[in-house]
């Protein structure tokens, strides 16, 4: 039987191909993970970074070898939201004594700035040249110019592959839709997958009119996991049920029975912004609709709801696509692939589904890497001393 | 005015999504080009934002002369906001296709004897705007809470700049292509709108 270059150029099942191309990342991993100067203080540290060393190697090895993408970018992606909410808990503690904020420590400027926040201050910063986040513009913790360009560089990278390759709240309900093996809930209505825009619409709005970034202030679920307004008055009493509520319902029931991201579809406002950043992004997913049997398991598989059958008829998923390659991964004939803009489709997939996975892993590992060492050492503190603190 | 230019920019998509339907053809085959189809949503505007000061004046008064007299005002606007964003969060759930008064501008355009290729757009835009939706009756009720003539006045005059915004794009065609999807979108906006004010209610009766 004849075989196309294409084939021979594939790594599935191969382990000489992937372990070479796995080279790249390996240097990569160690430079990430190391900031490029091993300098470990202790035995703990030292573990914590071999295992994390060895956890990225090991899941780029087997994107590469078994050909799949989904369920290892996974096991890194839940890593990364898992340790997040941990180590930053800790630090929380540790400098302040507790998960909650007061007004003092807005006025002081100390609230982190994380990446959601960007939908609420471009507004705002163009009409009255301020910023209505209580954080450190430059300098410090997660302070608001390093995050901004981390993420317009991620956009312009990949597109809202973002949301399922590096940010830290993501894996939360990738996580729970992934706990059942079937769907409870086996159909839900597309249309939600357009709900994101609307939040997108009103925060922003609100955030500009109000002067205050209102979808931290009411509605963020990972609150919960992270840091929250300590509770002086029936107004903020509110707020803290409105997030503990939203957390429950879209971050852990409605992903786990319906076994979709649906607090990252409908009501993440910056999941709305990356959206759009995927048409300037020139990574996409496509199908190659002289394989395809119309089979329509891609559809099912799809954690947002961006392919329906429109969709796969058009040949590609719409805008709201995360490039997490569950749908790709679940086609049983290989016509869903990873594509670049302007190229064939169907042609050099292997060549589009590399060129991608090394700054979306790469992405992975830069933000996972210095979280998960270390929340490892944190996790060996609690088991040596019984307290995380 | 900010909450009136948030109500208006959040229910601004669903006017354009079931009114423009009827309005937008209208428009587009009365135009020559993108500068006759601008004055043509500008004379449409102008027939809402008459009909904005209109019930702007009304609300303005009914607000002055009643409700800021009344000692159960915080109870009553309380009540008003929470079964009006009710019924706000009802409409971004369900359908209510031809809700919108603009529809009867079909009949209008097959009179032969409307002459004034003005009057249609500015007919259409003044039965849009006193179009009894729940965020006009929601706009209405923050404008009675102003308890001003003037505030009631500002109020509107904002809530028309928040509609406004998404008729401004309507003469460039490329818009369109996804009329569905701004449907959907602007329909969760209301129900987001809605549950806003479905708080706001809360706190006031609470207070």
């Amino acid at each position: 039987m004849k075989t196309t270059p294409e084939k021979n150029f594939s790594t599935t099942g191969k382990i000489g191909k992937s372990l070479l191309l796995l080279l790249p990342m390996t240097l990569l991993i160690f430079i990430l993970s190391t900031g490029g100067k091993p300098n470990f203080t202790s035995q703990v540290s030292l573990i914590a970074f071999l295992i994390t060393f060895f956890f990225f190697n090991i899941l780029f090895f087997m994107i590469l070898y078994k050909g799949k993408v989904d369920k290892f970018r996974a096991a890194g992606f839940i890593t990364l939201a898992l340790f997040f909410a941990l180590t930053f808990i800790v630090d929380l503690i540790n400098a302040r004594g507790t998960m909650t904020f007061n007004n003092e420590t807005m006025l002081s400027c100390e609230i982190p700035f994380c990446h959601i926040v960007s939908t609420m201050i471009i507004l705002p910063l163009i009409f009255s040249g301020g910023i209505i986040f209580p954080g450190s513009i430059i300098g410090g913790f997660a302070s608001i110019t390093s995050m901004l360009v981390i993420v317009l560089g991620v956009m312009i990278a990949l597109g809202r592959g973002f949301c399922s390759w590096g940010c830290f709240y993501g894996g939360w309900d990738d996580g729970t839709s992934r706990i059942l093996r079937k769907p409870v809930i086996k159909k839900v209505n597309p249309a939600f997958r357009w709900a994101a825009f609307a939040v997108l619409i009103i925060v922003a709005i609100v955030s500009l009119i109000m002067v205050n970034p209102f979808y931290c202030d009411w509605l963020c679920p990972f609150k919960t996991v992270t840091e929250f307004e300590k509770v002086t008055s029936f107004t903020v009493l509110l707020k803290t049920i409105t997030f503990v509520s939203l957390f429950a319902a879209l971050v852990i029931i409605l992903p786990l029975l319906t076994k979709k991201r649906i607090q990252c579809t409908t009501l993440c406002p910056m999941g709305a912004l990356c959206s759009l950043s995927n048409k300037i992004n020139v990574f996409d997913v496509r199908i190659d609709k002289e394989k395809c049997n119309d089979c329509m398991l891609c559809t099912k598989a799809c954690p947002t709801m961006s392919l329906e059958k429109t969709d796969v008829a058009n040949g590609k998923p719409s805008i709201t696509c995360m490039k997490c390659g569950k749908c790709i991964d679940a086609c049983n004939r290989s016509a869903i692939n990873y594509h670049i803009k302007g190229t064939p489709v169907g042609k050099r997939v292997t060549l589009a589904r590399m060129l991608f996975l090394y700054p979306a892993f790469t992405l992975l590992v830069l933000f996972t890497s210095g979280t998960m060492q270390q929340g490892i050492v944190l996790l060996v503190k609690l088991f040596t001393t019984g307290s995380l603190l | 005015m900010g909450e009136g230019f948030i109500l208006g920019l959040s229910t601004g998509a669903v006017c354009v999504a079931y009114c423009g339907p009827v309005l937008i053809p209208y428009l587009m085959s009365e135009s020559g080009g993108l500068k006759k189809s601008y004055i043509l949503v500008a004379i449409f505007l102008a027939g809402r934002l008459s009909a904005y000061l209109l019930t702007a004046l009304l609300a303005g008064i009914i607000g002055q002369s009643v409700v800021q007299q009344s000692d159960s005002r915080t109870l009553l606007m309380g009540i008003a906001y929470m079964i009006l964003s009710a019924m706000l969060i009802a409409y971004g759930l369900y359908r209510f296709k031809e809700i919108c008064l603009g529809h009867t501008i079909k009949t209008i355009e097959k009179d032969k004897k409307a002459k004034d290729r003005f009057l249609i757009p500015l007919t259409g835009g003044f039965l849009t705007g006193i179009n009894i939706c729940p965020p006009f009756l929601l706009a209405i009720t923050g404008a009675i809470d102003s308890g001003t003539i003037g505030g009631s006045i500002m109020f509107f005059l904002a809530f028309f700049a928040g509609t406004s915004v998404y008729f401004l794009p309507m003469p460039v065609a490329g818009m369109f292509k996804r009329q569905h999807v701004l449907r959907i979108i602007g329909k969760f906006a209301a129900l987001l709108a809605g549950i806003l004010y479905f708080y706001k209610g809360l706190i006031l009766l609470i207070r």
